[in-house]
């Protein structure tokens, strides 16, 4: 479908950038990393890399679904990081089993953004941005001081009685799974057709019949709901909560250069993304405690400078390069709609309209 | 009777101390294109934010085939039936022109539509609206008059009863012009009510039913184009002393 015969109009092709064969590249991926604990059902590692990476790439997807889709870069995703590591702890201490409290902390996560989201989404580009930091860190020290409930500054130290490093490996892949799907459901559905409107053009959605409001609110729910599941997994993991690690603002910037490095709006981004995220930060923190922030801060601006789809971008311009009797590069049209329209039919993969690079934020619709 | 389309009731809009739409009472009738002229600044395109939901009168009240939707929110105005195009063309940049369509065919009045049947409607309507050979490029790489065509493309695709186009010939050039008044022909034909702002004078005169004359705000003429133009006031408002018609935009 995506790759028609070499000569065929290309008339229903859509104009955003994507990857090859991506419906069955990642089915295929996720088999193969299910069968690594099998393989090596020792190797602590590569099992605990395959945690934190699969962690992140669910997180990035999730995330990816308000701030890239909908163009709504938020900064306060610990918060319901944060919410769901808490709820989990709390119900696990009260006699619950740990895999159940999943979903709970993923819901509680959920209405928690939906309570935030009424307000702030109301906001648009940077003043939007702005607005979740300030949510995520009065998250953060309402936690530390709630030492009731959360433990406050000592933290809150969990059951030790914990499944295996496999266990841990499966469940992250399987919530990345989730994640991909989610995203990718939503992407092809007329949900992602509404999100990708709201973000170019905001009033002009509304006036085609979009319940914007609605939908980023809805957006925002699902992408929360994950991410506080996924926060339950780690604080089943870690077995030791502290307000200063789940609602970190370190964990909300996280998020948003996973999908900024790996390509904002793409489903493949956030998976790269992360994937290069998590071994920088493996990498460079032990050895440099604090050089990795360095390294992203130069990793992103290399991003944005040279590539603003991310490394999703970069990897579809290199196929598009070396696909057999694709057109070269060059000859995406670099000022688009200058001079009448263009001779040839613009190929698909490499669609000129890129978002800005500090995000894709709605326009302010003109109040005139 | 019937009840009709849209029914404006002493609507006002005020920005401050401009009064930009000044007590506008007027019935838009079925089937017919409605010219809606005047100088720049007269208040047009503020009188179709009002309609459509962008901007809540300060006074009055807006009924769109019988029910008061004045407060309504744009998408639910849309819903109902009455859609609006951009004066400055708002394409998604980002989306194909067949996705741009589509937009409008998955949310506008034709109910829960989804992307699949949505894909085949807006095919249709960019065959009706000539931009089928478009389909699969990018929005941003279409010419103005393609653009404005999209856009009209796009709000047909909302399956509106009533299509309020704002200044969609400005710009174009004369065989463009030609074009698009098919289109805006074909369009009423199809039984959609129009109502277009529109300065290109010989085509709004051409095209047109009926005609509105908005002034500072306020509806100084209503009428056949022959009597509209022939009307003493109207003609102040153009060539007057107080107001130049190519002044300074609104």
């Amino acid at each position: 479908m995506i790759g028609s015969a070499p000569g065929a109009p290309a008339v229903v092709r859509p104009a955003r950038p994507r990857l090859p064969a991506a419906p069955l590249l990642a089915p295929a991926l996720g088999v193969a990393l299910a069968l690594v604990p099998v393989a090596a059902p020792g190797n602590i590692t590569v099992l605990n890399l395959g945690f934190f990476t699969f962690l992140y790439v669910a997180q990035g997807l999730a995330w990816n679904i308000l701030g890239g889709f909908a163009g709504y870069v938020s900064f306060g995703y610990a918060a319901f990081f944060g919410l769901g590591a808490y709820t989990t702890a709390l119900l696990w201490l009260g006699g619950w089993t740990p895999v159940l409290t999943f979903p709970v902390g993923g819901l509680v996560a959920a209405v928690f953004s939906l309570i935030v989201g009424v307000p702030t989404l109301r906001l648009v580009g940077p003043y939007f941005s702005i607005a979740t930091i300030g949510v995520g860190e009065a998250m953060r020290i309402l936690m530390l001081n709630l030492d009731r409930i959360t433990g406050g500054a000592s933290g809150l130290n969990l059951p030790t009685a914990v499944p295996s490093k496999a266990w841990f490996y499966t469940a992250a892949l399987l919530m990345a799974a989730v994640a991909y799907a989610a995203a990718t459901w939503i992407r092809g559905s007329r949900f992602g057709l509404g999100l990708a409107a709201l973000r170019m053009d905001l009033e002009a959605a509304e006036t085609l019949g979009v319940r914007t409001a609605l939908f980023k609110n809805v957006a925002h729910m699902i992408s929360a709901f994950l991410v506080g599941v996924c926060g339950g997994l780690f604080a089943t993991y870690f077995q030791y909560l502290h307000p200063d690690t789940v609602f970190s603002f370190t964990e909300s910037i996280s998020l948003v250069l996973i999908a900024l490095i790996g390509g904002l709006g793409t489903i493949w981004g956030p998976i790269l993304g992360a994937a290069v995220f998590y071994a920088v930060q493996d990498y460079l923190q032990t050895s440099y405690p604090t050089f990795h922030l360095l390294a992203y801060g130069i990793l992103l601006i290399v991003i944005l400078l040279f590539e603003p789809r991310g490394l999703a971008g970069l990897a579809a311009r290199i196929w598009g390069h070396y696909r057999p009797g694709a057109p070269p590069i060059a000859a995406a049209p670099a000022a688009p709609g200058a001079f009448g329209p263009p001779a040839v039919p613009v190929p698909g993969e490499t669609g000129s309209h890129v978002p800005a690079p500090d995000g894709p934020g709605p326009v302010p619709g003109s109040t005139a | 009777m019937t009840t009709p389309p849209l029914r404006l009731a002493h609507v006002t809009k005020r920005f401050g101390g401009l009064v930009a739409v000044d007590d506008v009472t007027v019935s838009i009738e079925p089937g017919q294109i409605t010219g809606l002229i005047g100088p720049n600044g007269a208040g047009k395109t503020t009188l179709f934010g009002v309609i459509s939901g962008r901007l809540a009168p300060t006074d009055g009240r807006v009924a769109a085939f019988g029910r008061d939707v004045t407060g309504w929110s744009p998408h639910a105005i849309c819903r109902l039936g009455v859609c609006v195009t951009h004066q400055i063309v708002r394409p998604f940049a980002d989306l194909s022109v067949l996705e741009n369509v589509m937009v409008g065919a998955a949310f506008g009045g034709g109910g829960r539509v989804d992307a699949r049947a949505a894909r085949a409607e807006g095919m249709a309507v960019l065959e009706f609206a000539g931009l089928a050979p478009r389909a699969g490029q990018p929005a941003s790489v279409l010419t103005l008059a393609q653009r404005k065509r999209l856009e009209i493309a796009r709000a047909l695709a909302t399956r509106p009863s009533v299509l309020l186009l704002d200044e969609v010939l400005a710009g174009l050039t004369p065989t463009e012009v030609a074009q698009a008044v098919a289109l805006v022909r074909a369009i009423c034909a199809r039984g959609t009510t129009v109502v277009m702002i529109e300065h290109v004078m010989h085509a709004v005169m051409n095209l047109s039913h009926r005609v509105l004359v908005l002034n500072y705000g306020r509806l100084i003429a209503d009428g056949t184009p022959d009597e509209v133009t022939r009307d003493p006031q109207v003609i102040e408002a153009y060539l007057g002393a107080g107001a130049e018609a190519g002044g300074a935009h609104d």
